[in-house]
Order: C-alpha cells, then structure tokens, then sequence
C-alpha cells in the first residue's frame, strides 16, 4: 500500500525519506506493510459502522446531500516522540498563561497599550472587543479557560502555532472518540506504544468549571449551553455534557430572575452557577448583543456582572485570537511573562498597516490571506493557487477593509500518510491540541491532528472536507520497541 | 416539542427532593415523545403486516373488500390517507397504503415519520439516555432512511415490518434495563402506554365495526381468522387463545382486549401503567397537590377496573372507546402544562 507513497520536499511525519520510517513510526509502518490492504480496508468499514451508530456526526450546511455527516477518519495513526512533545507543552502553556494576562489587561488598565506595545486602534477595531466586559471582574482573572491552538510544522519540521482558538473552540470530543476506536479496531498497535490517556480531559474540563463557580458552594450547579441539535456541532455540545455528567441546556431552558440564572425543570427553576457556553458572544444574551438572537437567555450578561455566574470562556476572548492581534503574542509573553516564546509565530503581515499592505497586494501569489474574524476555513485566498480573476477581486476587499485581513507566507505543511482510494498517499496535517486553564495550564497530550484530504490542499477544517486522525503522544523514553538505534529501511512492496 | 407561550408565568421555586437529579423540563417532553413514536412506530408496523397476512389467508376478497381493510388501517391511525398518484400508476389501496404508511414522510403517522422523530428527540436527551438507547434508535433509523431501504422494503415488506417492531421491543427492554427508574424513566413509561391506548382504542373500535357489519356474512373459519387478524393486531392472540381456548367469540376479544387485568397488551393494563406512572412522577416533583393528569388516569382506571362488557356494549362499543381516546387526548395536554410548559 506504500508503493506509490512520495515525499516530494515535504516534512514526512512517518518517513525520513521513502521506505525509511523514523523511529516512532517503525512499528506502525511494519504493522501497515503486514498488513495488506484488505485487512485495513475492513477496520476502516468497522470504524465508520460505529461512527455512524455512535452518531458521531458534525453538521455542513453548505452541503445538500444530508444534513449529518461522519467526519473522516482516517486509521494511520499521528505519533509525537515524548521530547518533541515536551516543548510544545511548555510553549502552549506559556501561551494560555499570557493570553489570560491579555485579556484582563485589556479588559482593565490596558499597560499593554499604555506602553505602546499594539497599536490601540488595531484593539478597539477588533470585531470581538467587547466594550460591554470593561471593568467586569471574572472568577480568578480566567477569561480563556479553553484553548484550541493550532500548530504546524514547515519543510524543516519546526512547529509553528499558526492561530489560537480562544472563543469556543471545538474538535476535543472527536479527538476522545478517535481514540476509543482506535482502541477498538487497532488493539495490537496500543500494545507497541505506551501511548499518553487523554481520557482524563472531561474530568478536568469539569474541575476548571467548578474553579470558577462564583458562589462558593461544594457542588455549584453546571450546565452546558448550545444552541442546539441543527447546530453543527451538537454532538460534542452533547459528548462534553455527558462525560462530565452535567446538564444540557439551550437558551429557551434558562430564565434570569433577580439577577441569577435559573434553569426550567419539571419540580420549578433551579439556580445555575457555571454555564460552559457554546454559543457565540454575539447571541448570548439579546439585551445585550444581537436582539435578534433566540439562543442565548435575555439578562445573561447582567448576571454575570453582578458575579452571580460564571461563563467559560468569559465573553470578549475574541480580541485575543484575533488574526491581527495574533502577530503580538509573541510581544504579550514577553510583556507580561519576560518570557521568550517556546513556540514561534508564522511570520505575518497586517493589512491595517500601510507598508505591510502594499507588500501583501504585491505578493498575493505567494501569499495565505485570512479575514481576521473568521472560522471554518472560510474567507480565505490560498494565493499560490487561486485564479487571477480571485486574487483581484480579493485584492478589493483588502482595500476595502484593511483591518479585516491579514496575510502570511505560504506555509508547505508536513504531510502524513493517508488512506486514499486504498493506497497511502501524503497529505497534509495540522495538530490543534487543547488546553485548559483552571488552576494552572493543562495541556491535553495529543490533540485533533486534522487532515486536508484534498491532494494538494493545504485546508484542514472540517467544513472545508477536512478529516482527523488519532494523535498519540508518546510516554518518556519509550519510542519504539527498537532500542536507540536509527530504523533500518522496512520492505514496502512485500505481501501487499 | 414544546414551545414556551409568551403569558404570565407563575414562578414555581424549586421544590424537588435535593436527592434527585433535576430534570429539564425540554428533556421531559423529549423522553416522552421519543417513547410516544416509537410505540407509535411499533403499531403502525404491526397493522400492516397482520394486514398484508391477513388478506393472504383469506384468499380471494372482493378488491372493494380489501381495500377497505386498508383504509381501515389509516382509520385507525387518524391519518388522511395517500394523495392519488398522478402518474397513472396502481391506485390501488394495497399499493399505496403500505407505502404512504412506511416511507411518506407527509404523514405524520408513517413509520419514516414516526422514527425520524423518536430520533431526533432522542438526540436531544442523548444525556439523559442510556448508549445502548441511543444506539437502538440510531440504528434503526439508518435503517429505514438508508439508500436500499426502500429496495429491502420492496423484496420483503414482513421482515421491514418486523426490523420496525422488533427494535421497538429492544428499546422498551434496554429503556427498562439501562435506565435509573427516576423520572426520566417515568416519562417514556408515560409516554408508552398513552400511545398504547390510543392506538388499542382505535384498533379495537375501527375493526370491530367493520367486522359486526359484516358479521352475517362471515361463516365459521373465515370468522375466525378475521378475529384473530384483530387479536394479532394488539399483539394478543396467544394470550387470549390461552385463555380462551382459540373460541373467538367477539364479545370475548373485545372484553379481552379492554378490561383483561394482567395482559399488558390490554388498555386497561396500559391504562393503570400510565397512571401509575404519572403518580409517581407527581410524587417526585411536587408531593402535595395532586395533577391534573393524574386525576383522568385515576378515574378512567377506576372505570376499567369495575367495568363489565356487557354494559360497554349497551353503551355503545365505539362511543365507549372513543371517550377513552378523548380522555388520553386530555391527559396529555394536562402533562404538557403540568411539566413540559414551564
């Protein structure tokens, strides 16, 4: 099944160069290659049986055939030696722990823009900096308690984060149901590695959630706010409520009284404490933001600022994993941290300033361009291949709305063995492991390694036909069942 | 589902037992429904297969005759019954009845229908059910939506019939065995035996009718079968035969089918199920006062306890059966008020 695999230039998670596993991966190759096709073709009709009963499903409205749909899973599993993974947990939470600092900051006395440190107009015209959160104290000063960051790597397999998701990020229930099928169609590979658990992260996720809770109580009342079963991501609003064995609501199930937020049971109303909340700042709470939202609860936000709820993420994050205010993380760490960062940004040009622009419509044909708000792999240029005709109309709206949009040098994403029409081909990845912070940081190890199964693509959402795999980051000082030495060369062609 | 009503809403503190897990009132409503239609589903299947049976057994039936049997399906099942297909194709009711009752999704009462909605409401309690549940209904939904649905249906509408009943069958029993018997159990309960009553009633009432009107004309086996085909249809046949040794006297079904104390295919049966049920979940939740619903149940098995066929027969069968669906009607609105609409 490796007959055709090429590596091309690129960074090769599994191989050094074709044939030559590296040393974390030589087990996985060898099972692969033994394998055959047949065998691994009906592990993968088992895994979608159960993905499917399961109902493990994400919602694309952009798609007409169906409304439900099994996000692609691919079998071969993505392998992080325990030292690669050292760094990149260190860097991440560095990266919360400044987020956090930025955001109460920002949200406070702003020094970061008293020192000049980020344009204060670049702040104030972020689409997601909320004027209404000036002033409010939240629990423990944790305004992103969630982080789904996501990382790459280049030609040379240095990491890069190339965004936060500070808002809602979401992807952390297939990465926990990955793993449970993986566990069920791939036992004999779990028995090659000691592969670190992620299965600890409900429990966590719970603990960081009654960190927070206002009152202080021994059980506070928790619930998980979505918007509801056509959303696209239902199923893990669901997934999430359930691990942690608390309440599902929607907005219509809570009821603001005196300042306190009740939800409607079949004994009366019952005080809520903490709201996980799954629904955008914009339709939280219709006297606040948008008055035509019917997801959110009308007089959330007042019972929030009079500290009688707790929201996880706190409203207003957006300002922080705004693309344009991405480029400053790096000045963030070192201004509230004196901190150098573990982990580097992808080099970025911000269209709101002058010079930056002129270089970016010069360049758009070796050039990524991102709007600087949005999600899913939507409003995007990949410049190196897209028409003429698209990157002139794109060089429009940058004119139009310089804020709105910045830009970043191609980046040629590693690339992982993929099952594609029954041969493994390279495609590209990304990791996004998440993060939570209650106490401190807690990285989980591992993460949504997501897929662009496209040939070529370098677009890794979901929305966009992405698919995912299990990430599996491995224990200290064991790699492989090969001590130490580089792998030798494994037969690719035999039996297959 | 419910729909919250723009009035002046009475602020009823929280009073439940602090023990006890506190139930959504959305999540009520959805453990209700998702049993509701899959009761629902489970009696529209077994219709038409004892249907499609019956008209095998009893060979040769004036096409006038059978499709009366058809449409007596769609009687029972208050549904209004398949637009005439405009492509000049079989209008035949034993062509269009079975489809527009499996796969019209038009009709509120089709099994596509019934399923689609069990599952959507199951989605939305996923939390409060159990996987096993969850992976019950999922499935047969994939089932009955799937691309060779409809080529399976086509080679054998029986074992499609029978995919439907028995998944209904397993989802009581996993209900039953996977769940805490709290309230969210009390509400699929509640939910279950209200549809069984009102499907019952109408069974029992729709064929009834139309065999005493043909009753003349029926001789002997053929008699009987027809019987059967009615005892089929509510699952009871063995129990009755059991008991009354295959003598199918109608006055016997009927009586069997109403008032039987201990066969949990009777409404009676169903009757006191749902109000026990109901009493409980009113315990639970409010100890004090006692609710609407449960008033009708109370009374209406009260009835059925003391009741003797021969007065319901003098009262009119029909009208008899018809108070009882009425009854079901209001009880449901007042568990709607009571619980669902706060």
């Amino acid at each position: 099944m490796f007959e055709r695999y090429e590596v091309d230039g690129l960074f090769d998670e599994m191989f050094v160069a074709p044939g030559e596993p590296r040393a974390h991966y030589r087990a996985v190759a060898e099972r692969l290659v033994g394998m055959g096709a047949e065998a691994f073709a009906r592990r993968v009709r088992m895994a979608d049986v159960t993905f499917r009963n399961q109902g493990i499903t994400f919602t694309v409205y952009s798609d007409q055939r169906g409304v439900e749909k099994i996000f692609p899973f691919d079998l071969v599993p993505r392998i992080v030696p325990a030292d690669e993974w050292d760094v990149i947990e260190r860097g991440l939470a560095q990266r919360i722990t400044a987020l956090n600092l930025f955001c109460q900051d920002i949200y406070h006395e702003q020094h970061i823009l008293r020192e000049r440190v980020i344009p204060p107009e670049l702040i104030y015209a972020a689409k997601m900096f909320r004027r209404e959160m000036f002033h409010v104290n939240v629990p423990h000063n944790i305004y992103i308690h969630i982080c789904g960051t996501d990382l790459i790597r280049d030609r040379a397999g240095n990491y890069f984060v190339l965004e936060d998701n500070g808002r809602t990020p979401s992807g952390v229930s297939y990465v926990l149901e990955n793993r449970a099928i993986m566990k069920r169609v791939f036992p004999s590979l779990f028995t090659a590695y000691r592969v670190r658990a992620i299965e600890d992260y409900p429990y966590n996720l719970l603990q960081c959630l009654k960190y927070v809770a206002a009152n202080k109580f021994d059980d506070p009342s928790i619930v998980v706010l979505t918007p509801g079963i056509y959303n696209s991501a239902y199923f893990e609003h669901s997934f999430l409520a359930r691990q942690m064995g608390v309440e599902l609501v929607e907005g219509r199930d809570l009821i603001v009284e005196n300042s306190f937020v009740y939800m409607r049971t079949t004994a009366g109303l019952k005080r809520v404490d903490v709201i996980y909340r799954r629904v955008d700042d914009d339709f939280l709470d219709p006297l606040c933001f948008r008055t035509d939202s019917g997801l959110g609860v009308p007089g959330l936000m007042n019972a929030y600022r009079n500290g009688n709820l707790a929201l996880v993420n706190a409203p207003g994050t957006g300002v922080a994993d705004d693309k344009a205010i991405y480029p400053f993380v790096p000045a963030m760490i070192k201004f509230y941290l004196s901190q150098d960062p573990i982990l580097p940004n992808v080099p970025t040009y911000i269209c709101a300033e002058d010079s930056h622009r002129r270089y970016v419509l010069e360049h758009l044909h070796e050039l990524v361009v991102k709007s600087t708000n949005e999600s899913g792999g939507y409003g995007m240029l990949m410049g190196h291949q897209a028409t003429q005709a698209e990157r002139e109309e794109f060089a429009q709206k940058i004119n139009a709305d310089p804020r709105n949009f910045i830009a970043q040098p191609v980046v040629e994403l590693s690339q992982h063995p993929s099952l594609i029409d029954g041969q493994f081909a390279g495609r590209r990845v990304d990791l996004r492991p998440y993060i939570l912070m209650g106490e401190k940081p807690i990285v989980m190890p591992g993460g949504l390694t997501r897929v662009a199964l496209r040939e070529g693509s370098l677009v890794v959402n979901s929305s966009q036909g992405g698919g995912s795999k299990d990430t599996w980051v491995l224990e200290e000082d064991d790699g492989t069942p090969v001590q130490g030495e580089a792998a030798a060369p494994v037969a690719l062609t035999n039996g297959v | 589902m419910s729909q919250s009503q723009i009035q002046l809403i009475t602020v009823k503190k929280f009073s439940q037992h602090p023990a006890s897990r506190p139930l959504l009132a959305r999540d009520a409503d959805s453990m209700y429904w998702m049993s509701r239609y899959i009761e629902r589903a489970e009696h529209v299947a077994r219709l038409l297969l004892v249907n499609s049976n019956l008209l095998v057994d009893v060979g040769d039936l004036s096409p006038a005759l059978q499709d009366k049997q058809w449409n007596s399906v769609l009687t029972i099942m208050r549904s209004a019954g398949p637009a005439a297909p405009s492509n000049g194709n079989s209008t035949r009711a034993g062509t269009l009845v079975p489809r527009y009752m499996t796969f019209d999704p038009e009709n509120h009462n089709s099994l596509i229908t019934c399923v689609t909605r069990a599952r959507e409401n199951a989605r939305a309690v996923r939390e409060n059910i159990s996987a096993e549940m969850w992976e019950c209904v999922n499935t047969l939904y994939w089932a009955i939506r799937g691309d060779d649905a409809a080529a399976r249906f086509e080679e054998s509408p029986d074992d499609f019939y029978r995919m439907v009943m028995n998944a209904s069958m397993l989802f009581q029993g996993l209900t039953d065995q996977t769940l805490d018997h709290d309230q969210r159990w009390l509400f699929t309960q509640l939910g279950k035996y209200l549809e069984r009553i009102d499907v019952s009633c109408g069974i029992v009432d729709t064929k009834y009718g139309i065999l005493q009107a043909s009753e003349q004309r029926l001789e002997g086996a053929l008699r009987n079968i027809h019987w059967m085909a009615v005892l089929r249809c509510c699952c009871s046949l063995e129990a009755y035969r059991r008991q009354h040794v295959g003598d199918m006297e109608p006055l016997r079904v009927a009586s069997f089918l109403i008032l039987e104390r201990h066969y949990p295919r009777s409404i009676r049966y169903a009757v006191a199920m749902a109000h026990e049920a109901i009493g409980k979940i009113r315990a639970e939740v409010n100890v004090l006062a006692i609710d609407p619903a449960e008033r009708i149940l109370g009374r209406l098995d009260a009835q059925l306890e003391y009741a003797e066929i021969g007065e319901i027969l003098s009262e009119g069968l029909s009208q008899y059966l018809q108070k009882i669906r009425y009854q079901v009607m209001e009880t449901a609105a007042a568990v709607q008020k009571s619980y669902f609409l706060h």
